[in-house]
């Protein structure tokens, strides 16, 4: 678990952090999100230990990073925005002495670097040098080595930032195998991978925290469905409310005869295209168009970080 | 401390840079055993050492400028600063590295103290005494190197500070002769690592040099340590 109290930082006249709090909980991840220069990056490093706070005080499962860092640091894992490599090693080699910086037993390490290689799909690199690494592998190698060590803590700044969009599939996918055994805090600006990877969102906007909040207590992962079908209003209606995990059905207005819009908002769990295509098939009620709005995360942000 | 000592060690010769140092190193201290000691005859082993107090002072540089700036400018510090290794052990890791550096190219040093001693007569107490100041004076510039290149970002910068560093010490003798204050003047010989240098470069092991020598080095190493800690509280810019 990692606790920040009221944490400040301040560089000169700037207050990067004002007075910011949060708690992250295992098994759960945490996004922090934020414009550029909203103070993720410097929040982060304080709850490593790699910057002091100005004020306030940060616990990892109860350690303080700066007062106890041997304890502290040892169940932590950090992946920073630019990976901390050393383009002269070998992959193998990085994550040994990564491994050894996080005190994992002399004998322990190659399997445990192998373990890791496997997970993060880097055994095959295992030889390369770092610097011969394209982006993707290094954001890999990058989190390999928070991996290094079985934090039970893992901070990664934007960990997918500069990826293609192939990369950015296997690296959420791996984040997302490790979200079950970890506290995971995730900071990024792309809203949508926030939606998909975190259970619970920070939004940090000047040093400051303007929402805290479980992602289900603000939109909960809904999805809005606008469609058009062809067919008989008093037939498709009631048949459209027995859909699963259906929050509302609202009709909107249309100008053809014979032909109902409505919005259709559905629960989490739901995949609305497949029901709605899957009825109307059944009823012989062709759809004219259907399109498929992501839930109000963009809008809360908005309404969050406006002045 | 050792797993950062190791990685610092074997990172200077998967680079050009221990390869180039020591190239250097060994090359110039052959010339200066020529015009030393070959072209005049000399077997004196004393003087060859005081002459290589040059090469120390402009060479060690090279050993010291990846030390810390690299690690600020790539980032990788954060690797170290979010490990459970103290500070204090990633710095001495460090310097230790760079000190195992220095001490080949000094071992090296020893190939005209076997041409000497072939040709000549080397005393086993001159060549202790001898290497010893050597030593203790190479460690010495490599520790305030190091200290001077962490306020620097990159490898350059980092050169041209410990370099500059170097060469106030080197004309610490003449500065010190430049102000006519007696109690300025004797400050700056206190601290001057060449005046140090001279009992050993005479054959007498002084031990008023050694105790200053090893507290010179431990001083900026422990300063060092204070500097990266207490960048960590900056206020006056990144991390």
């Amino acid at each position: 678990m990692v606790e920040v109290l009221n944490v400040s930082k301040r560089y000169g006249r700037v207050e990067a952090l004002r007075g910011v709090s949060l708690t992250a909980h295992k098994g759960r991840v945490l996004g922090l999100l934020g414009q550029n220069g909203a103070g993720k990056t410097t929040l982060l490093n304080i709850i490593t230990g790699c910057l002091a706070p100005t004020a306030g005080s940060v616990k990892i499962n109860g350690s303080d990073p700066l007062l106890n860092p041997s304890q502290a640091k040892r169940t932590l894992g950090y992946m920073p925005e630019h990976p901390p490599l050393y383009d002269e090693m070998t992959v193998e080699e990085y994550l040994r002495f990564a491994a050894a910086l996080k005190q994992v037993p002399r004998a322990e390490i190659p399997d445990h670097v192998r373990g890791i290689m496997r997970s993060t799909g880097l055994t095959e690199m295992r030889l390369r040098l770092l610097s011969h690494l394209s982006k993707g592998y290094r954001q890999r190698v990058g989190l390999a080595q928070a991996l290094c060590g079985n934090p039970d803590v893992l901070v990664l700044d934007e960990p997918t930032v500069g990826l293609d969009p192939k990369q950015i599939t296997e690296i959420r996918t791996l984040i997302q195998s490790l979200s079950t055994e970890h506290t995971i805090i995730f900071s990024s600006h792309i809203l949508p991978e926030v939606r998909q990877l975190c259970d619970r969102v920070v939004i940090l906007h000047k040093g400051e925290v303007k929402l805290d909040a479980d992602l289900s207590n603000i939109g909960g992962g809904s999805a809005t469905v606008h469609c058009r079908i062809q067919g008989e209003p008093k037939k498709l209606t009631p048949a459209l409310q027995h859909l699963d995990d259906l929050q509302s059905l609202q009709a909107l207005p249309s100008s053809d005869p014979g032909v109902i819009a409505v919005s259709l908002t559905f629960g989490k769990t739901a995949m609305p295209e497949k029901q709605v295509f899957t009825l109307c098939s059944a009823l012989g009620a062709p759809i004219l168009r259907m399109t498929r709005h992501e839930d109000d995360l963009e809008q809360i942000f908005l309404q969050a970080i406006a002045e | 401390m050792k797993t950062v000592f190791r990685r610092e060690f074997l990172s200077y010769f998967r680079t050009p840079t221990g390869y180039v140092f020591l190239g250097v190193f060994v090359a110039l201290s052959g010339v200066i055993f020529y015009l030393n000691n070959i072209a005049t005859l000399s077997g004196e082993l004393l003087l060859f050492l005081s002459q290589l107090t040059l090469l120390t002072m402009l060479l060690s540089p090279l050993v010291t400028m990846r030390l810390l700036s690299e690690e600020s400018r790539k980032q990788s510090e954060k690797l170290l600063l979010s490990s459970p290794v103290p500070l204090p052990s990633i710095v001495l890791g460090k310097f230790l590295a760079a000190a195992a550096v220095m001490m080949i190219a000094v071992l090296l040093t020893n190939v005209c103290t076997l041409i000497m001693a072939v040709y000549g007569t080397v005393y086993a107490g001159e060549w202790f005494v001898g290497y010893l100041g050597f030593t203790l004076q190479a460690l010495s510039f490599l520790a305030i190197d190091m200290f001077l290149t962490s306020f620097a970002m990159s490898q350059a910068s980092a050169a041209f500070l410990a370099f500059a560093g170097n060469l106030v010490l080197w004309m610490m003798d003449l500065i010190a002769d430049a102000i006519p204050v007696p109690a300025i003047q004797s400050a700056l010989r206190f601290i001057s690592l060449y005046d140090r240098y001279e009992p050993f470069i005479l054959g007498q092991l002084s031990f008023a040099s050694i105790t200053f020598f090893a507290t010179f080095i431990a001083l900026f190493v422990i300063a060092t340590m204070r500097l990266l800690d207490a960048r960590r509280f900056s206020t006056g810019g990144a991390a």
